[in-house]
């Protein structure tokens, strides 16, 4: 009974966010403010339109592959950086120049000389989510014990074994962490480009109805994308407990005082 | 010997900074990318001094860093305590952890319209929207750092005379600082990408808008350098956040 | 079973004339039952009874998971009992007390804060204004050895210098029972001989109440005047030893005194035959 109860608190916060919203709608006798149900009632259109569809399609495949190429970019990197002094001192300086700059303000300009194509808003992403995950894995790469490293080398690893065999694991939370947060970038970036390059996309949607004062399309589109970020979210976490059952934190214990 | 060491690792940090801005400048003096697509880099850090020096340009940046620091603030403050009171106390813990759950990963630029219906087009949306970015980043740190508080500080501290509603302050919360820190750090830098593109959606100032009307004009130039001023600006806060982490975690092992 | 509990006077020579204390603390048929995350209760204590005299210095000696340290926080007022209670001077305990100060195996020292902040922090928390709080810190600080690393940060000492440390904490803010939980245990013979000693003269100078929660039999005899001895599944008390040794106590002298021998050996037989740490053979 508990358990349920636990595991169906999500959808309650939803809900309670929801009616939240419609009672604050209804409040405030916004025209720009339309109340969740109108919302919510104009979402199948956008739906069934085979056009928005495949715009958002085509925004969840270029997110995925520019996400997957991030990965498998990023986290060898962080891993090597956080283990070798040198690499570290090399690339640092530069990665905290690039880190807070917006990725997807990049767009104007590599539009300027990649196109308006998949190519360039797959690299923003890319660019987007590389960061947050060098950063993390390179963190949990430093926090790896030395003596671990020190047993597998006298167990006879050699020092690219030691770091895909040890090291990988060890720092396999802290590289989710990474992940989840480049996720999130993952979206933001997604929306932004797509945003600014107003050609297609759930963003180029989001933004034009935005434009053209459909605010019901405006707000069924951020339940859309909301969604989206939240079962993304979902799985990835479903994963990352998977991948990291030995080290879960308690994490539901509340602190006792008394 | 350490001294040599830490220069040596400045020029070594130094290499890549200079290499990427020695092929920048390769690609135009070959003439592989047009003036037009890709400005000398001289000529974009001269038209940076410049831009630096103009009252305009100073206005731009200061709007950008009220937005951010503003927004920053508010996320620091609000999630800090939420973070700190859903680890304490069961029954926020069951409201918040559901709502957390849920807002967290969804990405708030798209609320950012919302954001601008309810709020106008002025400071306040662009304030919000990067609060609700650099919030959770930093409410789940805090929760998650004073999670693993370890009992036994607590029941020293309770022992020693401290009254049980003492100890959050006197114990959680500084016992709970690095994590939070490391929260901050993760928020200052979405406040950072985000007030940008907030800007470039709709704004009539700050360096994002500097970046957009750059772009409809097709001026290069004017467009590298309202970047590189947010990277200059991410790194000098960003600077600023680990002196301060450094200061406030004196005591903590490896900082 | 073979176990022939010890009387008083049995084994040591001519006790010794103590004064007539009164109990200052109560452990009247205490249990302590978990709930594991499986779901199923753990009985961790078992109807404990036990009254130690003001000014006595108190060993627990068991088996790894017989509730010693839940006894302590029990005491501490850190977790209540399923059932019984345990009083301080008459009074039920119902929470932490400046009264009770615990020394935690694992030191729990206030990372943020230098070895002076630690020891301060009692202190001020009675109200105490900085200046005597600090000069009160200096002291202890002193009487531990530690003179000179005052602004040092915890992540800055040995093992030996963070148990110093946490037992001045502790002192400094004058607790009247000190519950120490195995406070050497993590600490090389060297350092735990020294730390023993120095343990052994603060209590001599000024009389505290010691509950002390170790694993080494010489120890306990060594430091205490008397010994209780618990047994596993589910933690009860199987005996209690007088330790009647003259005090003040010098290890030189003890080693060599046939009743300090015959004590360790006749207690190290009771855990022997009680198969606790044992498997059937
Ligand atoms: N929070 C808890 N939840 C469930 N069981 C617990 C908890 N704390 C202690 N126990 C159980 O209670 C028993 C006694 O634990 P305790 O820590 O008091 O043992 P101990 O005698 O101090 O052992 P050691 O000598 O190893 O420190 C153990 O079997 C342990 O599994
Ligand atoms: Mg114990």
């Amino acid at each position: 009974m508990k358990g349920a109860l636990k595991h169906l608190s999500p959808a309650l916060a939803c809900c309670g966010l929801l009616l939240t919203w419609q009672l604050a709608s209804l409040g405030l006798k916004n025209d720009s403010f339309p109340t969740a149900l109108d919302s919510l009632r104009a979402i199948p259109p956008i739906l069934t339109d085979k056009e928005a569809l495949i715009n958002i399609l085509a925004s969840l495949r270029r997110m995925a592959i520019g996400f997957a190429l991030a990965l498998a970019f990023s986290i060898p990197l962080g891993l090597l950086m956080g283990r070798s002094r040198a690499t570290a001192a090399f690339f640092n300086p530069l990665l905290m120049l690039v880190y807070p700059v917006p990725k997807a303000a990049l767009m104007p300009i590599i539009m300027l000389w990649l196109g308006v194509g998949d190519v360039s808003k797959t690299l923003v992403i890319f660019l987007g989510v590389s960061l947050p995950v060098i950063y993390h894995s390179f963190e949990g790469a430093k926090a790896v014990e030395e003596k671990m490293l020190w047993s597998g080398a006298a167990m006879g690893l050699s020092a690219g074994e030691r770091l895909l065999r040890i090291v990988l694991p060890a720092a396999l939370p802290e590289i989710l962490t990474g992940c989840r947060t480049g996720l999130v970038l993952a979206l933001i970036t997604m929306v932004t480009s797509e945003m600014i390059a107003r050609q297609s996309g759930a963003g180029n949607i989001l933004f034009n109805a935005l434009d053209m004062g459909q605010y019901d399309t405006v707000f069924a589109m951020i339940i859309i994308i909301g969604a989206m970020g939240i079962c993304l979210d979902a799985v990835f976490e479903t994963i990352r407990r998977w991948l990291v059952r030995w080290s879960e934190p308690q994490f539901d214990m509340p602190l006792s005082f008394s | 010997m350490i001294t040599t060491r830490t220069t040596n690792e400045w020029l070594l940090g130094a290499a890549p900074i200079v290499l990427v801005l020695l092929l920048w400048q390769g690609l135009v003096s070959f003439g592989y990318a047009p003036a037009t697509l890709l400005p000398p880099p001289v000529q974009v850090f001269l038209r940076m001094g410049q831009q630096l020096a103009s009252a305009t340009f100073q206005q731009d940046i200061a709007a950008t860093l009220f937005r951010l620091f503003a927004g920053f603030a508010i996320a620091v403050v609000l999630g800090v305590s939420i973070g700190i009171a859903a680890a304490v106390s069961p029954p926020v813990n069951a409201v918040v952890r559901p709502i957390v759950r849920v807002l967290a990963p969804l990405p708030k630029v798209a609320l950012y319209p919302a954001f601008l219906l309810l709020l106008g087009f002025n400071h306040e949306s662009k304030i919000m929207l990067v609060a609700a970015d650099a919030l959770f980043p930093i409410l789940l740190s805090t929760y998650y750092g004073a999670t693993i508080v370890e009992q036994k500080l607590i029941w020293s501290a309770l022992a020693a005379g401290t009254p049980p509603r003492d100890v959050l302050w006197k114990v959680v919360l500084p016992a709970a600082m690095p994590s939070i820190l490391t929260g901050c750090r993760i928020g200052l830098v979405i406040s950072c990408i985000v007030v940008f593109l907030a800007e470039m959606i709709t704004s009539t100032d700050g360096l994002g808008h500097v970046l957009v009307t750059a772009a409809r004009t097709f001026q290069a130039v004017d467009m590298f350098v309202p970047l590189i001023t947010i990277s200059l600006l991410g790194l000098i806060l960003n600077g600023l956040l680990q002196g301060l982490r450094a200061y406030l975690l004196r005591g903590f092992p490896s900082v | 079973m073979g176990v022939t509990p010890i009387r008083p006077g049995e084994l040591a020579g001519v006790p010794l004339g103590r004064r007539p204390a009164e109990p200052i603390i109560e452990i009247d048929h205490v249990s302590q039952v978990f709930k594991t995350s499986s779901r199923r209760d753990h009985t961790a204590l078992s109807n404990i009874s036990l009254s130690v005299e003001e000014g006595a210095f108190v060993s627990i000696l068991g088996p790894s998971g017989c509730g010693k340290s839940t006894l302590l926080y029990i005491v501490g007022g850190f977790v209540s009992p399923t059932s019984g209670t345990a009083k301080m001077k008459g009074k039920p305990i119902t929470g932490p007390g400046t009264d009770r100060g615990p020394v935690f195996q694992e030191f729990a020292l206030f990372p943020w804060k230098s070895v002076l902040g630690n020891v301060m922090y009692g202190p001020l928390q009675q109200g105490m204004n900085s200046a005597k709080a600090e000069a009160r810190a200096l002291e202890l600080i002193a009487m531990v050895g530690l003179t000179g690393f005052e602004k040092f940060y915890p992540k800055e000492l040995s093992g030996g210098m963070k148990q110093r440390v946490a037992l001045a904490r502790t002192l400094a803010y004058g607790p009247e029972v000190l519950l120490m939980d195995e406070p050497f245990g993590a600490l090389d013979a060297h350092t735990r001989t020294r730390l023993q000693n120095d343990l052994l003269e603060i209590w001599e100078r000024d009389r505290k109440t010691v509950l002390f929660v170790t694993h080494s039999v010489e120890e306990a005899v060594f430091l205490s005047d008397k010994v209780v001895m618990m047994s596993r599944s589910p933690g009860r008390i199987r005996e209690v030893i007088d330790i009647d040794l003259p005090r003040p106590r010098r290890r030189e002298e003890l080693l060599l005194d046939p009743r300090y021998q015959n004590y360790i050996v006749e207690i190290e037989r009771m855990f022997d035959d009680s198969g606790d740490n044992e498997l059937p053979s």
